[in-house]
């Protein structure tokens, strides 16, 4: 199961690394992200934060990913049957943000 | 003799009418030095009308005043502090039994193809910028907010 999990993760572009954290713990790690137990904690606070966010007359969460952008890379973060995924992908946009 | 007499009574009327204030006294403690069995008589509604006014003015000041000198020798009793003390913590206690029992609320699922949404392209440079640019806005925006302290918190008043 674990393997169905990741095998799509893997072929994700510019994937430098990726955690799966259900409400237990860590999944599955690899790359960058491997045993990352910090990162996970983090990313698994923001996402519980993020989906008590609602818009009005609305049930659901208003969004399908959380992107927690930094200037050479990104953490992109979605929910699937109550397990969490983070890709950490490389950010290959040009200028840097300045403001 | 008879003469004499009838002009000083004279004069003391006039006296009178001189002393007699155009505005009556507020202060009803203190009488005028004659004429009051005649003043007494016409002033009771001017008086409790001025009174009221008076009192009403001491209201309003006393409602928009803090009493800084008084506000420590009105604190609390030990006892009443610990009888507080014991009171909040009972409160809390029964309080933290009922969140305890709470689980967090389970994540909602948003969306059925996880690997599909975190391969898909990331956020546009543009829609960076833009959100970077309202948050520099929103946050020189908040900065910018301030007391204008325009007058003493705090004054004495000329009370003997």
């Amino acid at each position: 199961m674990t393997t169905a999990l990741t095998q799509g993760l893997e072929r994700i572009p510019d994937q430098i690394g990726y955690l799966v954290i259900s409400e237990d713990g860590v999944l599955a790690s690899a790359g960058e992200l491997e045993n990352d137990e910090r990162t996970a904690g983090v990313i698994m606070q923001m996402v519980q934060t993020a989906c008590k966010f609602r818009l009005h007359g609305t049930a659901e969460p208003p969004f399908k990913r959380l992107s927690v952008m930094f200037e050479d890379h990104a953490y992109l973060v979605t929910v699937s049957g109550q397990k969490v995924f983070v890709v950490k992908r490389q950010n290959n946009q040009r200028e840097p943000i300045n403001v | 003799m008879g003469c004499c007499y009838s002009s000083e009574t004279e004069a003391t009327e006039q006296e009178r009418d001189e002393r007699k204030p155009l505005i009556p006294h507020p202060n009803p403690d203190s009488k005028p030095t004659n004429g009051t069995e005649r003043n007494s008589g016409n002033l009771p509604s001017t008086r409790t009308d001025e009174q009221a006014l008076l009192t009403s003015i001491l209201t309003k000041t006393a409602l928009n005043i803090i009493d800084v000198s008084a506000a420590d020798s009105q604190g609390m009793e030990q006892h009443e502090y610990m009888d507080k003390a014991r009171q909040y913590s009972t409160k809390l206690a029964v309080l933290s039994n009922t969140l305890s029992q709470k689980k967090p609320t389970p994540l909602p699922s948003l969306t059925s193809q996880p690997h599909q949404v975190l391969a898909s392209d990331l956020v546009p440079y543009s829609d960076m910028q833009q959100v970077s640019k309202i948050a520099a806005y929103a946050y020189s925006a908040i900065s910018q907010i301030k007391v204008d302290a325009k007058e003493d918190l705090v004054v004495q008043f000329a009370i003997p």
